[in-house]
């Protein structure tokens, strides 16, 4: 049962180290068992160290552009695409120029890396919400997050999409089971994006036992969810983002984790 | 077009668009995680590349079978480390094989590298093969425990025992060796 626990500690740890926290963090949320990570946790260091490198810009683009050549290719053999076959020549690389010089212009000629942000709109075809695995929400009288921005990252180039929420303050204590509650709802440029991410700014939970305020830990002031999904201008997408917290150990402090497994695109 | 066509054709067109967000993320672990088993950063990325156009061309076959996409490529990927090593098989013998590293302006700095670069591989060698993919998919592909049981059919608990045993054993080993 001690060999179980410890573990899912170390797992724990290397999940968060994964994802950007530091070994010294894990460490201090586990004090009972610092002295027995860490030198596991140091080892992990050295073979990450040892392999971790950075592919060439040039290998990572040209295997890109082998991909999306190859995925144009297929697009085009299958029957849904068969009509774009039926247009004349001329006309496909006259749109196809088109197209590559308004990429260009969005990648070069404005300041692309530079996030647009977007306000919000009642009949928007995008649609935030925020929701709550429950793990171990059940000790909470009240979580409060604050989220000061939400950031949508575009599948195919380097465009990065950022709003404020409408509602920045949610009590994850009421978005348990099926619930979620809509934080924004606007217009969003249309296309394929594959990752989500939340800036939170406060977090403030009130435990059941004791009426008193804990500490809630993150792994990193954003949480981000990699799931591709796509926003089209006819359809309401609506994105719900799973937020978990977990007690790390019994030392009485929790984390707070995005849950990849339940946060959704659904199209309305 | 008949109404199951239309379905397989939409299922893969979610496929693609999946596997497509999926590139950016994945690229650089899936290098690192066959660099592990082949030593060359150049192989490495070509095989990288490689498993995505695999991946792409085997979509129609693609089910979802418990085991998310980025799993998928993970064995994808070991496939592809495979044959490759076939290939190579009368140069080498293991499965890691220390390399010298190269490129670096500073002397020291590469040979320290490269003494650091054996006592790990040496180290890592010494792991059994499934303890040996349980740290590679963890520590430089960066998938989960579950993920990792999905792909090597065992259950996350049983994943992180085999971590841990792992990591220990690779403790004692390095540690003898400082």
């Amino acid at each position: 049962m001690i060999t179980e626990d410890f573990d899912r500690i170390l797992d724990d740890c290397i999940d968060r180290i994964n994802h950007g926290d530091n070994l010294k963090d894990c460490l201090s949320d586990y004090p009972a068992y610092s002295e027995k990570l860490r030198p596991l946790l140091e080892s992990m260091h050295d073979v990450q160290k040892t392999y971790t490198f950075t592919p060439s810009a040039d290998s990572k683009r040209a295997a890109r552009q082998r991909f999306h050549a190859a995925l144009d290719k297929q697009r085009q053999a299958t029957p849904l695409f068969s009509f774009f076959r039926a247009i004349p020549r001329p006309a496909v690389w006259a749109t196809i120029t088109v197209l590559v010089l308004a990429i260009v212009a969005a990648l070069v000629i404005r300041p692309a890396l530079n996030p647009s942000t977007l306000v919000p709109s009642v009949d928007g075809n995008f649609v935030f919400l925020i929701s709550d695995e429950p793990n171990d929400i059940g000790d909470f009288e009240s979580l409060n997050v604050t989220i000061s921005k939400v950031g949508l990252q575009a599948a195919d180039s380097l465009k990065r999409l950022e709003f404020t929420p409408e509602t920045q303050t949610v009590d994850l204590t009421q978005l348990q089971g099926g619930q979620a509650q809509e934080i924004w709802r606007g217009n969003v440029t249309t296309g394929r994006y594959s990752q989500v991410y939340i800036y939170v700014s406060k977090v403030t939970g009130k435990l059941k036992s004791a009426g008193q305020t804990v500490d809630v830990k993150l792994p990193s002031s954003k949480l981000h969810i990699s799931i591709p999904f796509e926003v089209e201008s006819d359809a309401v997408t609506s994105f719900t983002f799973d937020i978990t917290v977990v007690a790390t150990g019994h030392n009485g402090k929790y984390i707070l984790k995005p849950q990849i497994g339940d946060s959704v695109p659904r199209e309305e | 077009m008949d109404k199951r066509n239309r379905g397989n054709i939409s299922a893969i067109n979610d496929y693609e668009t999946q596997l497509s967000g999926l590139y950016e993320e994945y690229y650089d672990k899936i290098a690192r995680y066959v660099y592990v088993h082949i030593g060359s950063k150049e192989e490495a990325e070509d095989i990288a590349g490689e498993v995505f156009l695999k991946a792409l061309m085997s979509l129609k076959s693609y089910r979802e079978q418990g085991v998310p996409m980025q799993g998928w490529l993970f064995r994808i990927a070991h496939n592809l480390t495979v044959d490759y090593l076939r290939r190579m098989d009368n140069r080498r013998t293991v499965p890691i094989d220390p390399v010298m590293l190269t490129g670096s302006d500073n002397p020291v700095a590469a040979a320290e590298e490269n003494i650091e670069f054996e006592r790990v591989t040496e180290a890592m060698k010494q792991l059994t093969a499934e303890q040996r993919e349980v740290i590679n998919l963890r520590f430089l592909g960066g998938l989960t425990s579950k993920e990792v049981g999905g792909i090597l059919g065992k259950s996350d608990g049983a994943v992180r025992e085999m971590q841990r045993a792992a990591i220990e054993k690779l403790r004692g080993i390095m540690g003898v060796q400082t």
